[in-house]
């Protein structure tokens, strides 16, 4: 989780990663973020994540981003 | 039926009498019919391209829904082999659904166009079609292939009733000029049974009317100063093109927003909520802000449909993980993405029409947005030397300003006849702009009076203030109801008296413009 809270951090400082949990619903992260973390994630963690993964759900949170990569593990 | 005529009035309100009065298993059909009977209204030859649309995107849900459903059932000795055969028949439905339908569109909206091109370059002689372009068929189209792709992508059930399918395919009140919808979002609103609900009723008569002062009061007024000066552009100083231009920047977002209220209102009384497709776009900080709140369906389409899946594709990780490894800093992680950004603008700016100057268009705003997203670091730097807080009222007006400027220049280029007109006038505003035209009898020759400008600066202003209190989060129509009656009478009498008598007794109302997109 923190190797996450890094990642996240560094794609798009400013934001309280560990607090937030309406990332999408409230506009903090736009599509452009979504796959600028998704391309990290997917370097660090080695997963493959699909378009039918980009759903505000899966990234509303970084819980539901680390639920995500561990169901794609 | 334009929907600022009182034939659509008429239509209106028959429709939602009957609508509440006939049995509500039938409520849906009613809505099928009088969606027909609007679109034949416009003439009956163009509705095979709807039909066509519906039939092909019906087939294709039906075809993937059966994969999905063998998809599911497959056990996990199968599974490898299978489910690549699958995988494979999937994918050349969806994009056999998808050739059809864009295929169509390229034929009736791109085609004489590009021949002309191909003539020009290649000295051939291919023939051109001169169809009768269908009133929305870029709308329907979008709109359609999007529940293809939902089902494809296994988020969405296939609609097994044609009849329904056809329904939202064709709902009247979003088919010339969207906004584009989704169908879980819009579908089961459609086949929902209702009884009358006298608030969604007045809130939905509210909208309209809020429609009609944009369309009525403001656009129509302004659009007359705008095609006077673009009818003649050589003949004015730069000032004069200038007013042209901010005359066109205001009766594009009256005309356009105050149509998607008419189409929002018309629903809500129907007991439909459909989606916004403006926020405020006034009040954008930057160009990417401004699309995000501007055609907000058509900008949430292109994401969905076509920025995630190219931003995710093959060739553009290979890129993605190339840039990191050899360009330093923000710029090699954002490559990729700020291209396949720059290929969705391009694309919105095609989507507008067969002309150089809408893929001109396009490259500007692509561009612009691209240029912005490498450059961040830069601007935050300046920024940081002039001083300014991020958060500051005097950084953000600079901002909202800025991407003024950026989208009135960007007009010139859209409201021109032609690319390199609309570019020449940009030239002579900045050239030649003798400011002392603004206060000559010029402006009073434009085909408005002073009655008129005066009317739509009140309006204006009165828009203004009304999306400025929005922006800071007050709910206009919950604070109109919290008002006393006689406030709330008088809100929903001024507007009428205004549109009844403001607008001229012989006066005929323009089409909408993004009807003929």
């Amino acid at each position: 989780m923190d190797k996450l809270i890094e990642i996240l951090t560094e794609c798009c400082p400013g934001i309280d990663f560990r607090n937030e949990t309406a990332l999408v619903d409230d506009g903090l992260i736009e599509s452009l973020d979504i796959v600028t973390i998704v391309s990290e994630l997917m370097e660090a963690f080695s997963v493959e994540i699909t378009v039918d993964d980009l759903t505000p759900e899966n990234f509303n949170s970084a819980q539901s981003m680390w639920d995500m990569i561990q169901r794609l593990q | 039926m334009s929907f600022t005529s009182f034939t659509y009035i008429a239509f209106l309100v028959l429709l939602t009498v009957v609508y509440y009065c006939i049995p509500k298993r039938m409520q849906w059909m009613i809505l099928l019919a009088a969606s027909y009977v609007f679109y034949c209204s416009s003439g009956v030859r163009t509705v095979v391209y709807l039909l066509f649309t519906t039939v092909t995107v019906y087939a294709a849900g039906l075809l993937l829904g059966r994969l999905n459903a063998q998809r599911k059932a497959l056990s996990d000795a199968d599974k490898a082999g299978l489910q690549q055969r699958i995988r494979h028949r999937k994918k050349a439905v969806v994009a056999a659904a998808c050739v059809l339908n864009f295929g169509m569109l390229f034929l009736l909206k791109y085609w004489d166009y590009t021949a002309g091109l191909l003539d020009r370059a290649l000295g051939t002689a291919l023939p051109r079609l001169d169809l009768l372009m269908p009133l929305g068929v870029s709308f329907f189209v979008f709109q359609s292939v999007g529940y293809v792709i939902d089902v494809y992508r296994g988020k969405q059930e296939p609609q097994r009733n044609l009849a329904k399918l056809a329904l939202f395919t064709s709902f009247f009140p979003q088919i010339i000029q969207g906004p584009i919808s989704r169908y879980h979002q819009l579908a089961p609103q459609l086949f929902a049974r209702r009884s009358v609900d006298y608030e969604q009723l007045r809130a939905g008569i509210q909208l309209i009317l809020w429609g009609f002062f944009k369309k009525l009061l403001i656009a129509e007024r302004v659009g007359v100063v705008a095609d006077t000066v673009y009818t003649s552009p050589s003949s004015y100083p730069g000032s004069i093109l200038a007013l042209g231009t901010l005359a066109y920047c205001i009766q594009l977002y009256c005309d356009f927003s105050g149509g998607i209220d008419i189409t929002r209102g018309t629903a809500q009384m129907l007991g439909i909520e459909m989606t916004e497709n403006f926020r405020r776009p006034l009040f954008a900080h930057s160009l990417a802000d401004f699309w995000r709140r501007w055609h907000i369906t058509l900008g949430s389409w292109m994401r969905d449909y076509v920025f995630y899946p190219l931003s995710l594709s093959r060739p553009f990780g290979r890129l993605g993980r190339w840039s990191r490894k050899h360009i330093k800093g923000k710029a090699g992680k954002i490559l990729a993405t700020s291209l396949a950004t720059f290929v969705v603008y391009l694309l919105i700016g095609i989507w507008h029409g067969s002309s150089l100057k809408y893929i001109f268009f396009g490259f500007y705003n692509g561009i612009i947005i691209t240029t912005s997203l490498l450059l961040e670091a830069t601007f935050v730097s300046w920024r940081a030397r002039l001083r300014m807080e991020e958060h500051s009222r005097a950084w953000s007006l600079f901002r909202i300003a800025r991407t003024c400027v950026i989208v009135f220049i960007g007009r010139y280029i859209t409201r021109a006849p032609r690319l390199l007109t609309g570019l020449a006038m940009l030239w002579n505003t900045v050239t030649d702009f003798q400011p002392a035209a603004l206060l000559s009898d010029t402006v009073l020759s434009l085909g408005i009076g002073w009655t008129d400008y005066l009317i739509v600066a009140l309006a204006s202003a009165v828009l203004v203030a009304v999306e400025y209190a929005q922006e800071r989060g007050v709910h206009i129509r919950q604070w109109l109801a919290a008002r006393p009656p006689a406030v709330q009478f008088a809100a929903v009498l001024l507007p009428l008296l205004l549109l009844l008598f403001g607008t001229g007794g012989d006066y005929v109302p323009a089409q909408f413009i993004y009807a003929q997109f």
